[in-house]
């Protein structure tokens, strides 16, 4: 029986220790590789640490791939645009949904959950169509609108079950205090759910900063590029790559969102599991 | 004779439910705008689209559309492209969903169980989750490279070097395999965060009483563990349907829909039709298949998941 534990014990973390190393491996290799020469990048069989640590692929990239850095720039504007009103509608929306029923609210629930089920390439079939006629095709403002009405189906949901959290004692005794409801939502209710708020702003960036689709259709003037569609747009070639550039661009796109999920991570961790496990 | 005097009625309570119904409103008006003008109105066009032969050119010379009596559908049916690509959706849909909830629920139970540093493991697993989409696809692609490829290497050392050469992506009997893994890279965290939120839900009370009464691990988990943790288990798993369903960016970065149309899902292949061939209205044809499936996949979801909870 002593044994039998024992071994499942043992078994347990061999488990832990595979899935993480799945999970995490790979980051370590790319990150390897970024510090590699070319020469030893492409070297079979691979080396598990750099021989030579090298900065030189995060040098070029600076000064040879420049472009790389009008996508990332872009990239902040979008996200970070997009994550505010977002945010801002979202905090509105959750609002009255979590707090007024309605008849409505059950049509609009419908036809936010339906929303994030259809398929982007069918948005932007038509959206490609739809904002060109606006002259909106080709510019960041397009693009926002898009992603912005991409995010609210979840993040709506998302805020309603934060609001759903405070009591609603509060609010009626302001109300009885003879503050208005505009005033009583901004000032007393939007402080107490901040975690929502952050949890909500923190998503809609992850998941802007993820984007590709959007961009890729709405966007073709290479300046106003975003990360993902800028990075396979220019770097991705049919036949060649260049692994090293490829590995450091990896790790540069990647960073501030690792960086923003460990600095928020109490947050997202709470957000999610209150949206998804709620909603 | 005065003015007869109305009683000053308290405008505030009457209106009460007036005032909260237009304030309930102008706080919707916002993201149900939002919502109607860039996702049901473009949905609903492109539905209508794939009854037009419609094209990019259409567009640049502002010409409209014409009916054309479900050639965009005929078309890609006799040419062989809706079927295959169902059927690697569908293939690629049901293997990934299926190992992310086994693999999840796995190290969710880990997780769990009281092990030391299993926040940090926790917080630790996450980053696959925050990698951007493309970049994922680009950690694997420099993974499974076939000349200089970790993978290629692990081969090389557990066949004791009888593989030369191991391109898993450029093979069209493997290629979508790799795609699965790298997607389960990504996926398998946020699975694992949700399972996790509901196995701290079950009731400790309730595992001990089983304990007491003699119940192994196994029937512990059957009996107790899953019927506590259906709901979180019903959305954990539909989210991973949806993802899965629309992955894009993985299988376009990695292979493009390759080798041999070997991974052309129904996202590639709208995609490729819509924006590579600028055929519009055939784009818009496979993307209203894809929709009418996965309304199809999603309901019949649903009915499993209730009969099953009814047990």
């Amino acid at each position: 029986m002593k044994t039998q534990k024992l071994v499942g014990g043992i078994a347990k973390y061999v488990v832990l220790a595979l899935i993480l190393l799945f999970l995490l491996f790979p980051i370590y290799w790319v990150l390897v590789t970024s510090f590699k020469t070319n020469m030893e990048a492409y070297r079979f069989p691979p080396t598990f640490l750099p021989e030579k640590p090298t900065i030189d692929a995060y040098i070029s990239l600076f000064t040879k791939h420049n472009n790389f850095f009008v996508y990332y720039k872009n990239n902040f504007i979008v996200a970070g645009i997009t994550a505010l009103i977002t945010t801002f509608l979202a905090i509105l929306s959750g609002y009255a949904l979590s707090r007024f029923h309605f008849a409505w609210n059950k049509w609009i629930i419908a036809a936010l959950l339906s929303s994030q089920m259809f398929p982007v390439v069918s948005r932007m079939i038509s959206l490609y169509d739809l904002l060109g006629r606006f002259k909106l095709i080709n510019t960041h403002a397009g693009l926002i609108m898009a992603l912005i009405a991409a995010m609210l189906p979840f993040t709506s949901m998302l805020m309603a079950s934060f609001f759903d959290n405070v009591p609603k004692a509060i609010e009626e005794a302001a109300l009885i205090d003879g503050a208005g409801r505009t005033q009583t939502l901004l000032q007393i209710v939007v402080p107490l759910v901040k975690p929502g708020m952050l949890a909500v702003g923190i998503y809609a960036f992850l998941m802007t900063w993820d984007d590709y689709l959007h961009a890729v259709t709405l966007i073709q003037n290479d300046a106003l590029r975003t990360l993902s569609a800028g990075i396979s747009m220019r770097y991705l070639g049919e036949l060649s790559y260049d692994w090293s550039l490829i590995n450091t661009i990896s790790i540069v796109g990647m960073l501030p969102m690792v960086a923003v999920f460990f600095f928020f991570q109490k947050y997202m961790i709470k957000g999610l599991v209150a949206g998804a496990v709620k909603g | 004779m005065g003015v007869p005097a109305y009683p000053r009625v308290k405008k505030a309570p009457l209106k009460r439910k007036t005032g909260d119904r237009l304030f309930s409103l102008a706080l919707l008006v916002p993201t149900v705008c939002m919502t109607v003008v860039f996702i049901l109105i473009p949905v609903i066009d492109s539905v209508y689209k794939s009854f037009l032969d419609f094209k990019v050119k259409n567009i640049i010379s502002g010409q409209p559309g014409v009916w054309n009596n479900f050639d965009n559908y005929i078309k890609l049916f006799q040419n062989n492209k809706l079927l295959p690509s169902i059927i690697t959706t569908f293939s690629f849909v049901i293997v990934v969903v299926l190992l992310q909830f086994v693999l999840g629920m796995v190290l969710a139970l880990i997780l769990n169980s009281n092990i030391r540093f299993a926040r940090v493991f926790r917080s630790i697993m996450m980053i696959p989750w925050v990698v951007p989409t493309v970049i994922s696809a680009l950690i694997w692609m420099w993974m499974f490279q076939p000349q200089y490829g970790l993978v290629k290497y692990l081969a090389d050392i557990f066949t004791l070097g009888r593989v030369t050469s191991l391109g898993v992506l450029n093979n069209p009997s493997t290629a979508l395999m790799g795609i699965s893994i790298a997607a389960l890279w990504k996926q398998i965290p946020l699975s694992t965060l949700l399972l996790l939120a509901g196995l701290q839900n079950v009731p400790d009370d309730m595992l001990e009483a089983a304990t007491v009464d003699g119940a192994n691990a196994r029937i512990k988990f059957f009996k107790i563990v899953l019927p506590y943790m259906s709901s979180v288990i019903k959305i954990t798993v539909s989210m991973a349907i949806i993802e899965n369903f629309k992955q894009f960016p993985l299988v376009w970065t990695m292979t493009g829909g390759g080798p041999d149309n070997a991974t052309t899902t129904l996202a590639v292949l709208s995609y490729r039709e819509a924006f590579v061939s600028n055929n519009l209205g055939s784009g818009a044809a496979v993307t209203t298949v894809w929709m009418l499936l996965m309304i199809v996949v999603i309901f019949v979801y649903n009915r499993l998941m209730r009969t099953e909870s009814m047990d």
